[in-house]
Order: C-alpha cells, then sequence, then structure tokens
C-alpha cells in the first residue's frame, strides 16, 4: 500500500524511559558468556546499556507519565484531543483496551476515541498512519498517539540472545491538521505468512498459559525461555531486514520525490547496531546520516524506538528547526512500512525519565 | 568468486589468521550465532545472495559455505 497525506503534521514528541540504567557488563554473569564472547556481542551489536521498567510499572504507565507532563506544561490541552492511540504489544489487560483505561486516568472527555493498535516495530509508522487517517475524518484538532512497550517483560533475564537488546520505553506523539499542505509519503507492507518470525507463542488463546507454557526450555547451550516469552528466529529476521526494507526506501524516496541528498536524517526501528550498518551500506547512505547509537543506550523498545531516535538524536535541531526525515519501521507481522515528511519545528521534542510518583 | 578472497572473509569473521576449504567450521568456537550473522551480512553484501537459516545449518566446512554462495550466485 502507498499513499500521500496532506495538511497534517507533528507538533510534539515527548519520550518517556525508565530512570534507571542497567549496564551489559554488569549484566554478563546472567548470561553463560565468555569474556571473549561478551566482547565479541557487546562490539558487533553496539551493546553498552539499557533501559528497564521496575516490576509493576506498565507501558501505559510511561505514556501516562510523559501525556502529564505535555498537559502540565500546556503543550497540549485536555479539550484539544480527538483520539487517543495506544499502540503496544505490552498492554495493561486482555480487555478492556488499554487507551480506555487511559482516557479514564487523565479524565478525558467522552468524545475522544480510544484505539489500541497491536504492532510491534512498525508500530510507529502505522500510529501515524491512523492518526493522520482520523484527522481526516473527525472535526477535533489534535490526535495523541502513545507508543508503549515492555519488552523486558516478555524475555527472560539469563537470554542473551534477547534481553541485553530490548529496553523499555513509551513515547507520546501529538499530530495536528495544519493550513500547509506539507505531504507525507507512506510506503506500507505486510506479510503474514512468515509470522512465525517474532512470536510469543504462548500464553494467548492459541496456545492457553499452562505449566506448559512457562516452563523454561533450553533453545539452544545456555540459552532458556518459555512459550510466553519472545522468539525470534534470528536469521530470517536479518534476511527479512536486508531484503525487504530497502527496496521499500528506494520506493518512498522515489514516491515522494527525493533522493538519498536531500533527506537529512534517516530514522529508523533500531534493532541493533550490526544490522543499522548493514542496511546503510546497502543504501549507500553515509553512517551519519542513519542513526544506530540507540540499542546501547537505551535498548530496542520496539515501535517506541523511532520516537526515542528522534528525541535522542534530534532533540534540539526539531525544537529549533525544520528536517526532512525518512522514518522506517520494520519487524513484528512481518509488517515493513516507510515514511518521508518534513518534521519540525516541533512544539517539545525531549527524552524525560520515569520517575515513580 | 575469487576462493582465496572468500576464505580471507571468512577467517575475518572467525578472527583468525587463515581458514583452509577443509576446516570444519562447527571446530571453531567462534563459530556461533554471531558468526552465521555475519556470514549472512557478507553473503549479502559482497557475493549479492541470500542464504537461509536451513541452509546455513547443513554447512559443515568451509568449502561447503563458498560451494553454497557459488552455487546461489548463478
Amino acid at each position: 500500500m502507498k499513499c500521500i497525506f496532506r495538511n497534517k503534521r507533528i507538533r510534539a514528541i515527548l519520550s518517556v524511559v525508565p530512570g534507571q540504567e542497567s549496564r551489559f557488563d554488569d549484566e554478563r554473569s546472567n548470561y553463560n558468556l565468555t569474556e571473549e564472547k561478551a566482547r565479541r556481542m557487546k562490539k558487533m551489536m553496539g551493546l553498552d546499556r539499557h533501559r528497564v521498567a521496575p516490576p509493576g510499572v506498565c507501558s501505559s504507565d510511561l505514556c501516562v507519565y510523559g501525556l502529564q507532563q505535555l498537559l502540565n506544561e500546556g503543550t497540549l490541552k485536555k479539550e484539544e484531543i480527538g483520539a487517543l492511540l495506544f499502540v503496544s504489544q505490552t498492554p495493561d489487560y486482555y480487555l478492556p483496551p488499554t487507551s480506555n483505561v487511559i482516557q479514564g486516568r487523565l479524565g478525558l472527555g467522552h468524545d475522544v476515541v480510544c484505539l489500541d493498535l497491536n504492532q510491534g516495530c512498525a508500530g510507529f509508522v502505522i500510529g501515524l498512519m491512523q492518526a493522520f487517517m482520523l484527522l481526516d475524518m473527525m472535526d477535533a484538532d489534535k490526535v495523541v498517539l502513545l507508543n508503549g512497550d515492555t519488552a523486558s517483560k516478555l524475555v527472560d533475564k539469563h537470554n542473551r540472545i534477547t534481553y541485553p537488546l530490548i529496553g523499555d520505553a513509551g513515547s507520546v506523539t501529538v499530530i495536528e491538521r495544519c493550513a500547509e499542505e506539507n505531504p507525507v509519503h507512506l510506503c506500507l507492507k505486510m506479510d503474514g505468512s512468515r509470522h512465525r518470525a517474532l512470536i510469543v507463542p504462548g500464553g494467548a488463546f492459541r496456545t492457553p498459559s499452562s505449566p506448559e507454557t512457562l516452563k523454561l526450555v533450553e533453545v539452544e547451550e545456555g540459552v532458556v525461555q518459555s512459550l510466553e516469552q519472545i522468539h525470534m528466529d534470528g536469521a530470517a529476521v536479518f534476511n527479512f531486514t536486508l531484503e525487504d526494507v530497502p527496496p521499500q526506501i528506494e520506493e518512498v524516496l522515489s514516491y515522494s520525490g527525493n533522493s538519498r541528498e536531500s533527506i537529512d536524517f534517516f530514522l529508523f526501528h533500531q534493532p541493533n547496531q550490526f544490522i543499522l550498518k548493514q542496511m546503510a551500506d546497502k543504501m549507500k547512505i553515509p553512517q551519519e546520516k542513519l542513526p544506530n547509537n540507540i540499542v546501547g543506550i537505551y535498548g530496542n523498545s520496539s515501535s517506541v524506538s523511532i520516537p526515542v531516535n528522534i528525541t535522542h538524536n534530534c532533540g534540539k535541531q526539531l525544537r529549533n528547526g525544520a528536517l526532512r526525515v525518512c522514518l522506517s519501521g520494520f519487524g513484528v507481522g512481518l509488517t515493513w512500512g516507510s515514511m518521508v515528511m518534513n518534521l519540525g519545528p516541533l512544539a517539545t521534542c525531549r527524552t524525560v525519565n520515569y520517575e515513580a510518583a | 568468486m575469487d576462493k582465496t578472497e572468500f576464505y580471507q572473509r571468512l577467517a575475518a569473521i572467525l578472527d583468525i589468521e587463515e581458514v583452509k576449504p577443509e576446516n570444519v567450521l562447527k571446530d571453531y568456537d567462534q563459530w556461533d550465532s554471531l558468526a552465521i550473522l555475519s556470514v549472512l551480512a557478507l553473503a549479502d553484501s559482497q557475493y549479492g545472495v541470500t542464504i537461509r537459516a536451513d541452509e546455513i545449518r547443513q554447512v559443515v566446512t568451509a568449502a561447503d559455505l563458498a560451494t553454497l554462495i557459488e552455487a546461489k550466485r548463478k
């Protein structure tokens, strides 16, 4: 699918990360890794530290914290909000939708449309798509997109393949109508035939939770996981990223009439440093235009990785001016979506630490 | 493809001086999931081919890997 959205823009982005840092070097003893292997892994994947939410802190708590800040400081007013979108793979409950829970916690009006979207790595791009579509149809001025994930609760802390890479985070993005045309070009593809490449196989309704789904099983030497945790076919995901994403970037560049040179930054989902370097080389994009540092600072926070990438790497520039950016999210589904847009100046664009009340 | 160059690149991935065609990859301590990802990346960037996970699992020697990549280039 491809399409163009007009007369809409992003007004503000706020990322929220748990305050406490956890360092790879300190976690090493959990992983059954030799010093040599740990060194190679750290270097290749770009690992250093990441943020993990404390027990009891959910994705929604990170999002509410951010949204409350925007309301308190006046960047956003309650009565401007027409819809609340919550994109996550770690909701509060099976039911009701977490977006409804958040609406209630914040005391938002009954005219606010609440929608939960189950999306992962492409969830920022898909959330923006949904926000733009709602603004086309409804009379409210603004849509609030919340992205939240606490993948730390879906992996085992002894799993050296997944745990060092993940990070927990939430973000609040305010989307609004504008007088200028400001076209946003989107290319989006999905391939459900490869849905097992990234999956939590147990614990929902296909394979309900049982002592069996909770049992930790050794999947390779020194790596244990249960059916209720994230299973990743690393090679399949790696091949997908190198095979399917670069052609889509080409497509969205030509669709929007851009070249590599006319884009200021390629702000991509952040799975690990190795794959992002490979992608940049393959697409002949200079490394400095395609940041790959997020996994080693905050961890891969699924659909929140693009907002964290934006606020961490471009916060100051976007508070003061505009950039032409290419966003791309790819993973779970499998789903891959890329967008080209002019972004900024934004009312706010920053990363804040979550501190429990 | 230039086999000598390929074995040099493989040696670099395994962080050793030299790889001979008959060397068994599993004998190297460094032949782990990181090395396999590096080989997938090498196949893609230098030889323009995609190797699947099940294919790489069947590879025994360095020569098998060279043959696999070469066959895919045709």
